[in-house]
């Protein structure tokens, strides 16, 4: 049974459409995280399923049962605010005990869930402190364990790590996983940062245009993704990109990149003549002095954590990235290459759908 | 750990009905005290049509802009209208002019600037009937200190409120006493809100004091002088407080403005319908007057709150 | 920063100095005539030298005022206390149907809501006695002349508007985030206003009181039109006073003071947020 499912659920305000018939559906326990730019609606949906804004149309679906019309306070959810939203007037323990004193847990069992929770999220040393005394990150965690402490069967985590310092948001990213693993609640996790998305992610819902574009686990999202937009998001430096169109020379099949044939897999030929948009993800574009493959200059070296980036300039003038472990043999600026790409990081987009073309 | 099995708590449906209702329930008494409003405000509609006199009874009658189209050939209407613009045009140019010098002089933040701004609170503070009983205080034929000091001045036989001569100056001395800390505190706080980065540029640049405020303090001020203008000449058009306490609108016809007039038609002369024309009148001019205002004011806000 | 040449300075300090000497000394002089007899208000010339009696408080406490005709009763006390009471009930009411009227129109957005609150701000700018003389002869007819509960209701007129958009403003500075974090605690619609919404704005619903309280209390031609001298606040009874006791100026002006005291020490409490409160919160201070 689903604990957790959306329903065709749309939102707009006057004529404009926040986003329009969105279906997804979340096991117990499972981790999914919704994906997409500012301005999607994340923040939206969120509240939707909180309860605490109204659907357009459609439904939300809480262990099976229509929740639509059930008020915020009785759908059993814990949720955590990008912006945090504790309650200023209270210290961090009483922001903490709130949902269980609404559930009215017993003194004693008041006191044990909060201590609880705020081991496990290390803050117990400022249960006193009032939120303006905390800091930001103690803010967060605070957040975290109120939403966390009434043991929520579903958990609304509305980007959490937004408002951190970068060294927490790493630290964060590491503990987090294990943190809403153990809590066994159905998560829904709302981020714009795809490393976060990748990290937490038992199944990542790509938000775009008012639509789940793609929903898949994270490693198909990053491999497979099903349009380009989904693939622009997702990877660090992005994925490279040039239109063309899909030419068949006999069996094999080839794209025309600014003026320089270069082979793709024959799989391809189906779709001769099609405008495509080739896309490349730099970690799958190996550099060589051999006979074949593009053309290329590096332009640019630039090493980034534990790779390498290269500026690459073709012949015909595409600009490329590629993205090399620091232990390979790096070229150096103005070294004249070959490059070939791995089909397993290569990807033909139809231009006018953006859908990917299987090869 | 909760570990799944235990059964959910059956879920509470909310009607959408109760949902949708509870802003109107909530506003239910502030809408109760607007109809309460409307209802006396259509009524003094209703009674500037008629010839009402509750002397006469009589002679009650629906006579549909009798009373308006008299106003035309009516001096005391002229004059009520000639003198409640002067009035009110006269005490907000001056409070104006003062306020903006006042908050000029106590813009820097120093603790004797703030102290001495809440301190000039206090007339602003004091009711405007008793702030007329004051001033008549002071300025009494027989004791009044300042009858006093004008005599040394050389004005022995000054009159004050009751000499036609200078009757429009007392009240509007003691309208300026009351409501210029008005203009005073929110052009400071205006003065105070203003972005230093233009004024420190014109400092290093060494434009001179005079240009940089024509050109850039009156500038940047004049929304918040907009507002505090139009604020007190909502207020000073309908002054009735201190004129009647102060001299009941005489002396003659000398300060009879809308309000005081009003009221005497209405109390003296029973003159309902009469009364109830001018105050239509009257409350046209401060719509008019309160929807620039209202506009003005809602941006102000929006800057203060956020929203609107 | 500072520029400024010894002149300039010393003709700041002069426009300053003749800036309070106007606005202080009508309060300092009704205070020290308060304190003196008759006779020695009626020096001429006027002298600061007198020696202070609190006399003219006494009988006004007492209500026992000494004239030249004999013994007469005047019960001013009697008009300070109509001020306490209309003031703080009219506050108190308006508060109890303002606050929540303010949260409606702050969180939910509706065509009602800003209807009701424009027409409220809108006829607190028209001329009261717009209202108020058909209102004079409509509680002819429903019994409520001269009595407590018609004055608090049309007190409403004066704090109504200002508490609503005062505190609706409040209540707009507030992160709604707040509020929905208490809900999805498992708080109900009313648990949420009553420990989230009111705790925080509480500041601002202080102020808007003391603002209200303060407006209220200076009121004048509300009681002038509906009320008879049993019912009348100190600003319409000071007047009749003046009449009545002829030329007792110790005493007037000992009941003045009695009468501005109250708000000049509830404005010392709000001046944080007078600033805002007078612009309708319109201007921060």
């Amino acid at each position: 049974m689903n604990q957790l499912a959306i329903r065709s659920l749309s939102k707009s305000f006057g004529a404009f459409k926040v986003f329009e018939g969105l279906n997804l559906a979340a096991d117990s326990g499972e981790i999914v995280v919704i994906f997409g730019g500012s301005g999607t609606g994340k923040t939206i949906l969120l509240r939707m399923i909180a309860g605490v804004e109204e659907p357009t149309s459609g439904h939300v679906e809480i262990a099976g049962e229509n929740a639509t019309d059930v008020a915020p306070e009785h759908r059993g959810i814990g949720m955590a605010f990008q912006n945090f939203a504790l309650f200023p007037h209270m210290s961090a323990s009483e922001n903490i005990a709130a949902p269980l004193r609404a559930a009215r847990a017993a003194e004693a069992e008041v006191e044990s869930g909060v201590s609880r929770v705020a081991r496990l999220l290390k803050i117990d040393h400022v249960l006193g402190h009032t939120p303006r005394e905390l800091s930001n990150g103690q803010k967060q965690r605070t957040a975290l364990a109120r939403a966390l402490a009434a043991e929520p069967k579903i958990l609304l985590l509305d980007d959490p790590l937004r408002n951190v310092d970068a060294k927490l948001r790493f630290e964060m990213r590491l503990e987090l996983p294990r943190l809403l693993r153990q809590s066994g609640a159905t998560v829904l996790y709302v981020t714009q940062d795809y490393k976060e998305a990748m990290a937490l992610a038992d199944r990542i819902a790509v938000l775009s245009g008012g639509k789940f574009v793609q929903v898949a686990a994270p490693e198909d999202i990053y491999m497979a993704p099903a349009t380009l937009t989904v693939a622009k998001l997702f990877g660090d430096p992005s994925i490279n990109m040039v239109e063309t169109t899909v030419r068949t020379a006999g069996k094999s099949a080839t794209v025309d990149i600014l003026g320089e044939s270069v082979e793709i897999p024959a799989s391809y030929a189906a779709y001769a003549g099609r405008k495509v948009a080739f896309c490349v993800r730099p970690e799958a574009v190996s550099l060589a002095h051999k006979s074949d493959g593009l053309h290329c200059e590096v332009q640019a070296v630039t090493p980034l954590n534990e790779r390498v980036v290269l500026l690459l300039k073709s012949t015909g003038g595409w600009e490329f990235l590629s993205s090399l472990p620091s232990s390979a043999a790096i070229p150096t600026t103005g070294e004249k290459l070959r490059a070939s790409f791995a089909s397993k990081g290569t990807h033909l987009f139809d231009l006018e759908t953006g859908e990917r073309l299987d090869g | 750990m909760a570990t799944g099995t235990a059964k959910t708590a059956p879920a509470v449906k909310q009607s959408r009905l109760a949902r949708k209702a509870l802003p109107y329930l909530l506003s239910l008494p502030a809408l109760l005290m607007c109809i309460g409003i409307l209802i006396p405000f259509f009524t003094a509609v209703y009674y500037s049509l008629l010839r009402y006199r509750l002397n006469l009874p009589a002679m009650k009658g629906f006579i549909w802009f009798q009373n308006y189209i008299n106003f035309f050939s009516d001096p005391k209407f002229w004059n009520t209208l000639k003198i409640s613009l002067v009035y009110a045009g006269l005490t907000v140019i001056v409070e104006l002019v003062l306020g903006l010098m006042i908050a000029l002089l106590l813009q820097r933040r120093t603790r004797f600037n703030n102290f001495v701004s809440i301190l000039l609170l206090l007339p602003l503070m004091t009711a405007p009937a008793l702030a007329a009983l004051m001033w008549k205080l002071m300025t009494n034929p027989n004791f009044g200190i300042l009858s006093y000091l004008v005599s040394l001045l050389g004005f022995p036989d000054m009159k004050w409120g009751s000499d036609p001569a200078t009757a429009l100056f007392t009240v509007t001395l003691v309208d300026v006493w009351v409501y210029t800390p008005f203009m005073m505190i929110l052009l400071l706080a205006g003065l105070r809100s203003l972005p230093p980065a233009p004024f420190e540029a014109a400092a290093l640049d060494g434009v001179p004091r005079s240009f940089v405020f024509f050109r850039i303090t009156l500038p940047m001020l004049m929304p918040y002088i907009l507002t505090a203008t139009l604020f007190r000449l909502l207020d000073s058009i309908q002054q009735f407080d201190i004129i009647y306490a102060m001299t009941q609108g005489g002396p003659g016809d000398k300060l009879l403005v809308f309000q005081v007039q009003a009221y005497l038609d209405f109390f003296q002369a029973t003159n309902v319908g009469r009364s109830a024309a001018l105050m239509i009148i009257l409350w046209a001019i401060t719509y008019a007057l309160s929807n620039v205002f209202i506009k003005q004011w809602l941006k102000l806000r929006e800057r203060a709150h956020g929203v609107a | 920063m500072d520029h400024t040449s010894p002149l300039e300075k010393l003709i700041r300090a002069a426009l300053l100095a003749i800036v309070i000497i106007f606005f202080m000394f009508p309060i300092a002089w009704i205070v020290l005539m308060s304190f003196q007899t008759n006779e020695s208000i009626l020096r001429i010339p006027p002298s600061l030298i007198f020696t202070p009696t609190i006399e003219n408080y006494v009988a006004l406490i007492t209500g026992e005022m000494r004239t030249a005709a004999g013994s007469l009763k005047l019960d001013f006390m009697r008009n300070l206390w109509n001020s306490v009471l209309l003031s703080s009930a009219s506050v108190a009411v308006s508060l109890l149907l303002g606050v929540p009227a303010a949260y409606a129109f702050a969180r939910f957005k509706f065509r009602l809501g800003e209807d009701i609150a424009f027409t409220l701000l809108s006829f607190r700018f028209a001329p009261p006695l717009l209202v108020l003389l058909p209102l004079s002869l409509y509680f002819k007819t429903l019994g409520l002349t001269n009595t407590y509960i018609g004055l608090i209701w049309v007190y409403q007129l004066i704090c109504l508007p200002l508490i609503l958009w005062i505190v609706r403003g409040y209540f707009e500075d507030l992160s709604p985030d707040i509020e929905h974090a208490h809900r999805i605690a498992g708080y109900n619609w009313f648990q949420t206003f009553w420990k989230i919404a009111i705790p925080l704005a509480l500041p601002g619903i202080a102020a808007a009181g003391l603002l209200a309280f303060i407006f209220a209390w200076n009121n004048f031609v509300f009681a002038l039109v509906l009320a008879s001298a049993d019912k009348q606040p100190v600003t319409v009874g000071a007047l009749a006073f003046v009449t009545a006791s002829g030329i007792q100026y110790g005493q007037i002006a000992a009941a003045i003071i009695f009468s501005i005291i109250p708000t000049f020490v509830l404005a010392m409490f709000a001046q944080r947020y007078l600033v805002e409160g007078l612009s309708l919160g319109a201007v921060k201070g």
